[in-house]
């Protein structure tokens, strides 16, 4: 079987998406589990004209910077052919890839989380590694 | 590409935030699993390829799955992360913001913002692989051309029960990239019959050369410089078949001059037609190295040299009592995976000096890996002291 990984855009107008990583795992209030959409996960700020960065989530605050990658991502979706003259033979339904975009850089957070004291009441609290139940990864 | 939406900023507001300023990160309206949605790792030399959409994955729903370009196999393997790495979109991608009211139905969102589509829960690797080769040669294997399909009508060339191999069905079942595909063919000595890619069988082979060699005494043709043109046309007239009289050719010769009239000039290659004779001999089974040379020199066309170089990778002797035994060993019929070719090379012998196991060896091909990375890896290495050979056996 063969898969063609189509793509309509070129080097230059390859849509660029972004990452934003951190460590562990980020949860909602059980209220909120099932209402994700659109809900704020937190403040991205960029202080200085560094490509450092903090990610405020509830009250924990996050520093990080922006990081090129090695290699860079492609995101790739998945598709169903739908054309019935394309998909030769014998082959069940075909499936194809399509580039929807590319990933150069992410910002990541690679350290704890730092509490902040005074904050409103967060909407999303994190459970990041500070749990202990994992070693921190690069 | 649509308008960007302003309540709906994607992936550009994260990747040029300004300098003392600040973004909203919150989940995308379709925020899910989206399990089609997949990175692929891929560095810069790949790219273009893919961006220009010069690669296919390759494989059987029973297969790991290879990535192709034009000329290079790729593994794929799953890798995952424990972080989370939250995807955001540009803003208004069309596969994602099918409608642009997705954007704004709740109005709350009216600060620069990014949205995240999903978290992914890691990425697909490529490793450059070898090709896998062995299968081409066991779908081939399954029905190679022989002399009785020769004398059959043209269509009744066996497609009913057995199975035949376009092109196109070849890069359907075989992991590897076309380049390597069509070298692999080569190395098999396949050729195109009637749309179908096929093996010829060696006694028909033999069949075609013993035709050819003494036409060209009774036309007094040089085996330096054969005109395709007359020797096909005698073939033909013998009941060979054209393709097969004109592969004849290339398995045993090469071109050497395209002539001005478009007929071709070929040279026999002394190597490959010694070795075919050498073959021929071996078919039944071993023999004393004197009656084998004996025979051997007998049999080969007039003008060429037999020389038992000749057969490195093709037979081994052995000593038993006080006779030189020789036999057929090829190594065009052992596996290209080195973990299979080794195994069967100590199934063999278990002890091999260098001289011997090298033409056995020399065609391995895994990317990263060395020959010598290869030795290590399957064999292990004894010198009993420091001029002695050295003595490879399983580790």
């Amino acid at each position: 079987m063969k898969i063609e990984i189509k793509c309509n855009c070129n080097e230059e107008t390859c849509p660029e998406w972004a990452i934003v990583e951190l460590q562990g795992v980020v949860e909602a209030q059980p209220y909120f589990q099932d209402r994700l959409h659109n809900l704020e996960i937190g403040q991205l700020c960029r202080p200085s004209s560094l490509e450092n960065y903090t990610f405020t989530v509830g009250y924990h605050e996050l520093t990080g910077s922006k990081v090129p990658l090695k290699k860079p991502f492609l995101v790739l979706k998945k598709k169903k052919i739908t054309n019935v003259e394309q998909s030769s033979e014998s082959d069940p339904p075909g499936t194809e890839l399509e580039v929807v975009g590319i990933i150069r850089h992410r910002i990541l957070f690679k350290t704890r989380p730092k509490a902040l004291i005074s904050k409103p009441q967060p909407i999303v609290k994190e459970r990041a590694t500070a749990t202990g139940s994992s070693a921190p990864v690069e | 590409m649509e308008q960007p939406h302003p309540g709906c900023r994607g992936a550009e507001a994260v990747l040029n935030l300004q300098p003392s300023s600040s973004i909203s990160v919150s989940y995308h309206p379709l925020f899910g699993p989206h399990d089609d949605l997949i990175l692929l790792e891929v560095d810069e030399k790949l790219l273009p390829h893919v961006l220009h959409q010069r690669v296919t994955l390759r494989g059987q729903p029973d297969e790991d799955a290879v990535l192709c370009t034009p000329s290079k196999t790729y593994g794929i393997k799953f890798v995952g992360t424990s972080n989370s790495a939250f995807l955001i979109p540009p803003s208004g991608h069309s596969i994602l913001c099918e409608s642009s009211e997705d954007c704004n139905e709740k109005g709350h969102i009216q600060q620069a913002s990014a949205s995240v589509i999903k978290v992914a829960l890691g990425s697909m690797e490529l490793v450059e692989v070898a090709p896998r080769l062995d299968k081409l040669r066991l779908l081939l294997l399954e029905n190679p051309y022989r002399s009785e399909e020769a004398l059959k009508f043209e269509d009744l060339g066996g497609t009913e029960n057995c199975k035949l191999y376009t092109w196109d069905d070849l890069v359907g079942k075989v992991q590897a990239s076309d380049d390597e595909l069509r070298t692999g063919l080569m190395a098999l000595s396949a050729v195109e019959i009637d749309g179908y890619w096929r093996i010829v069988d060696e006694e028909y082979m033999d069949k075609i050369l013993m035709a050819l060699l003494p036409s060209s005494v009774l036309n007094d043709w040089s085996l330096n410089a054969l005109n395709e043109d007359e020797v096909v046309s005698v073939l033909v007239k013998d009941g060979f078949p054209q393709k097969l009289a004109h592969h004849c050719l290339s398995v045993y010769g090469s071109k050497v001059d395209e002539g001005v009239d478009g007929s071709c000039l070929w040279r026999l290659d002394e190597r490959r037609v010694c070795v075919h004779f050498a073959r021929e001999i071996l078919r039944e089974g071993k023999r004393k190295m004197d009656s084998f040379m004996e025979e051997w020199k007998r049999r080969i066309p007039e003008g060429m040299q037999a020389s038992f170089d000749m057969l490195e990778g093709e037979v081994l002797t052995e000593k038993l009592g006080v006779d030189l035994w020789v036999r057929a060993f090829s190594v065009s019929a052992l596996p290209l995976t080195p973990a299979e070719r080794f195994s069967v090379l100590f199934k063999e012998r278990t002890k091999w000096e260098w001289k011997d196991l090298q033409p056995y060896i020399r065609d391995l091909k895994v990317p990263g890996l060395s020959l010598e990375g290869l030795l290590l890896k399957y064999t292990r290495r004894t010198q009993p002291t420091l001029e002695a050979e050295p003595i490879f056996s399983a580790r």
